[in-house]
């Protein structure tokens, strides 16, 4: 278009630049052809003036031929025509520049010379045949006034001429630019329409192109006007598998998803410019997810709708929300994970500060679940938790919130629940877990500690509620687990007691504030020392000697147990290897050694033990090892675990004691078949042996059972003489108590060690070693 | 115009006309010819080819120009008025006798523009 009009626009000012350039030229040959042609004149009246002087009538050929000679030179060579007496004004005239024109005019000077002198000639009275003539005449008369004449008629035929060929030149000129200005104004014309037509089919090929790409292109095209939608692309019809009329008009909008339709639809009436989303429904009635990029051509001419760019993001909207789903649900359980449920307690704690309702968080920890773990394997673990995650669903309302924060850790939300309702549903989550669950051909009986923590209104950030259900639920823990407890705030300051101790756990087994003190254990018959049990003893800078009742439970529950049952195995043998080297003890003497109940139902007890003998280099059976019954009665693979590497330790003549025996449930088939040598009575029952008869008859029969299997029976915890005399009484093998000796360190048990032997002399009393 | 009136062929005779003066042969053979005039210019100027019958042609009553009217039965070709550097021809049946060749434009004639030809 553009070119079309710059076409016209060149043609149009080619076409008035010539007009005017023509005009102007034609105004100066009019002055030209004017003066041209008064010369004919002139040249008469010069003629009638010389006679008329010659008569001797007022008359002045002078000037006439003056007049006559300067206009033949402007003629020529351009500048001022004079003005003639009554005819016309002084003209300026160019030169002229046709060869041809210049050839006549310069003729018309030499004859008006001609002329002019013969004129002159005639008035001196001078003969005129001897003029020379210029202008080539060959008058052959010898009459004066006659050659005057024809010199008149020469000059005047020949200005009247140049005249007319100018006049000629001047029509071929206009002749020309007619020409000139049709041929311009055809070829503008033609130029515009080649132009036209070049635009014309450039437009249709566009047009064609964006038709083609609209139609085969995959994105969606829609547009839409006042009676909804009025254009779809073949894509479109494709997609919804239905004919063009059924999606024209208000037909499109039946087929999008009811939750989406008013935002489309308003959105295609008013024509905001926006990215939407819906969901449309597909030929096989899916929801696609449809991502329209809407743009309001409602003022262009070509369009007059609101155009819908939309392509298929199903793909991705699913991935998303897979994504999601994983960034905020746990993949085992497909519960919430730890990030959803923290935003939602975030919500329901903003809700609760605007409306004062009250909420309760409860913390679960399933008991023992890390051993089912070691002993089952994971796959097995995982299965419990998937287990326990639908039991725990089937006693929820659809509005709680159960996460799974990791492990063995599940996580609730009670929007508006009081505390008896929080606590009400914690018996619930542990009485759904009383009935067994069946993992690997076993049946699995599970327990949990609950910790509650209840808010009403408030600014409590979710992050400390959470604090305070796991404090909660560490003191249910603490409190025997498989129960539950509500939060109170001393119990921060308990849970802040044991994070210290286990902090300074960690502490002194760096710094090696850890020692092991010795137990002598007497004969009771004859005093005489036959065995020791290495205790652990612990020196804090802090806390001074803290005992093993104390520590041992937190090492325990941390692991630490690990670390420190390594240590006193490999002190102990160390020490009685030095102690027989010096030679302290009889043969038979044995070094005793505790061994808690998660080293058991970890495992490697076997390697441990070996690893310390080996090093210290002492014999296998020098080494004792004391188990407590509740530790190998357990049931399942770990407890089979644990009896059998206790079988292989006792097989290659290691000794094996039961600890506090009286106080687990073990049954006499169990005792038999175990590998046990010696059994410790617990000292509840040697407290009340000498007063208490139920405990004299319960330390009785533990004594009479223990030597009815061939076992030696040990009596914990004597302290006083009556309590010495009844044990005697009653058959006691060996006794250990403060009545004897209190536990003390290797350097003082090594001296009462040498006193005993020094007093037995011999080795017979050792009997009751085992 | 004369018509060529037997079959000999066409004699071309080179005329040049100039201010004011005609140039060219001054006898041809008689016969068809075909005069090539040619106008040197600068003025304008015609070609009349009269047959001779008097040594001075009758002028007109302005004594400038030559009666045409009156020599017409002895004219036997014209030539209109020509631009300068232009070349026109005429074809004429030239019978022996003498001819006069002249411009009749106002005054060319007296000025000296005519020629005699003689053809044989």
């Amino acid at each position: 278009m553009l070119a079309i009009l710059l076409t016209f626009a060149l043609s149009a000012t080619v076409s008035v630049a010539l007009s005017i350039w023509a005009t102007s030229r034609s105004q100066h040959r009019a002055l030209v052809i004017e003066v041209a042609a008064r010369q004919r004149t002139l040249a008469e009246r010069y003629v009638n003036d010389v006679l008329l002087a010659r008569a001797g009538a007022r008359a002045d050929p002078a000037k006439t031929a003056a007049t006559l000679a300067e206009s033949a030179r402007a003629l020529l060579d351009g500048g001022t025509a004079p003005a003639v007496d009554g005819d016309d004004d002084a003209a300026e005239i160019p030169a002229s520049a046709s060869g041809e024109v210049r050839a006549q005019l310069r003729q018309d000077l030499r004859l008006v010379r001609d002329l002019t002198a013969t004129g002159a000639a005639l008035l001196a009275q001078r003969p005129v045949a001897t003029l020379e003539l210029r202008a080539h005449e060959r008058i052959t008369t010898a009459d004066p006034v006659e050659r005057l004449r024809i010199l008149a008629a020469l000059t005047a035929n020949v200005s009247l001429n140049a005249s007319r060929t100018i006049a000629t030149r001047a029509d071929h000129d206009i002749g020309a630019l007619i020409t000139a200005q049709v041929v311009l104004g055809a070829a503008g014309l033609l130029t515009s329409l080649l132009l036209a037509w070049a635009l014309i089919a450039a437009t249709r090929r566009q047009t064609a192109h964006f038709r083609s790409l609209v139609t085969s292109s995959t994105d969606l095209v829609l547009v839409f006007g006042a009676g909804g939608c009025r254009y779809v692309s073949d894509s479109v019809i494709e997609m919804v598998g239905r004919p063009c009329a059924d999606l024209l008009g208000l037909g499109f909008f039946a087929l999008v998803h009811v939750d989406d339709r008013a935002a489309v639809e308003a959105v295609s009436r008013n024509g905001e410019v926006r990215e939407l989303l819906f969901r449309m429904s597909n030929r096989f009635e899916e929801w696609r997810h449809l991502e329209a990029r809407v743009t309001d051509l409602r003022q262009d001419r070509h369009v007059r709708g609101i155009v819908f760019n939309a392509r298929d993001v199903t793909e991705r909207v699913r991935l998303e929300e897979q994504l999601t789903r994983q960034a905020f649900h746990d993949g085992l359980t497909a519960l919430p994970n730890r990030a959803l449920f923290r935003d939602r307690l975030d919500q329901a704690l903003s809700r609760a500060r605007r409306s004062n309702e009250a909420l309760a968080v409860l913390l679960i920890d399933l008991d023992g679940f890390k051993q089912v773990n070691d002993s089952l394997g994971h796959d097995a673990g995982d299965q419990l938790l998937q287990e326990v995650a639908v039991r725990f669903g089937a006693v929820l309302r659809p509005s709680d919130t159960l996460a799974r924060f990791g492990g063995d850790e599940f996580a609730l939300l009670l929007e508006g629940a009081n505390k008896s309702r929080a606590v009400g549903v914690a018996r619930r989550l542990l009485d759904c877990l009383q009935a067994p669950v069946a993992l690997t051909g076993r049946e699995l009986v599970l327990s949990a500690s609950i910790g509650i923590v209840l808010q009403v209104g408030g600014d409590t950030e979710s992050e400390e509620l959470v604090r305070h259900a796991d404090v909660a639920m560490y003191a249910a823990k603490e409190a025997g687990r498989g129960r539950s407890e509500v939060f109170r705030y001393d119990m921060t300051r308990e849970l802040g007691e044991q994070l210290g101790l286990e902090h300074e756990l960690r502490l002194g087994l760096q710094r090696g504030e850890f020692s092991v003190h010795y137990q002598p254990e007497i004969v009771l018959e004859t005093g005489a020392v036959v065995r020791v049990e290495a205790l652990l003893r612990w020196v804090s800078p802090t806390r001074g000697s803290v005992g093993p009742a104390q520590f041992i439970p937190t090492a325990e529950r941390n692991g630490l147990i690990h670390q420190l049952g390594a240590f006193i195995l490999a002190e102990a043998c160390r020490q009685t290897v030095d102690w027989r080297s010096r030679g302290l003890l009889p043969d038979s003497f044995v070094t005793w050694v505790n061994l808690s109940g998660r080293q058991l139902s970890t495992g490697g007890v076997p390697d441990l033990v070996r690893g310390a003998l080996q090093a210290a280099g002492l014999p296998p059976r020098y080494l004792g090892l004391e188990v407590t019954e509740t530790a190998i009665v357990v049931d399942g693979p770990a407890g089979d675990r644990a009896r059998a590497e206790l079988q292989e330790l006792h097989e290659e003549g290691v000794r094996i004691a039961i600890d506090d025996f009286g106080t687990g449930f073990s049954s006499l088939g169990q005792l038999r078949r175990f590998p046990v040598d010696v059994i410790k009575v617990d000292r509840s029952f040697i407290q009340g042996v000498e007063h208490d008869a139920k405990d004299a008859a319960i330390t009785a029969n533990l004594v009479s059972l223990a030597h009815a299997l061939g076992l030696v029976a040990v009596a914990e915890g004597i302290e006083s003489d009556g309590q010495l005399a009844s044990l005697r009484e009653l058959g006691c093998d060996l006794a250990q108590g403060y009545l004897f000796a209190r536990p003390g360190p290797a350097e003082e048990v090594g001296r009462a060690l040498l006193a005993s032997r020094r007093a037995a002399g011999s080795t017979e009393h050792l009997r009751a070693s085992a | 115009m004369a018509a060529a009136s037997d079959r000999r062929p066409l004699r071309f005779v080179s005329v040049r006309e100039r201010d004011f003066s005609i140039h060219t042969a001054r006898r041809i053979v008689s016969g068809d010819v075909r005069l090539s005039v040619a106008n040197e210019g600068p003025d304008a100027h015609e070609l009349i080819v009269v047959r001779s019958i008097v040594r001075r042609l009758p002028l007109r009553r302005d004594g400038m120009t030559v009666d045409e009217e009156a020599l017409k039965p002895e004219i036997l070709g014209t030539l209109e008025p020509g631009e300068p550097r232009t070349r026109r021809t005429l074809e004429l049946h030239l019978a022996p006798g003498r001819y006069e060749l002249l411009c009749n434009m106002s005054g060319h004639y007296l000025g000296g523009m005519h020629r005699e030809l003689v053809v044989r």
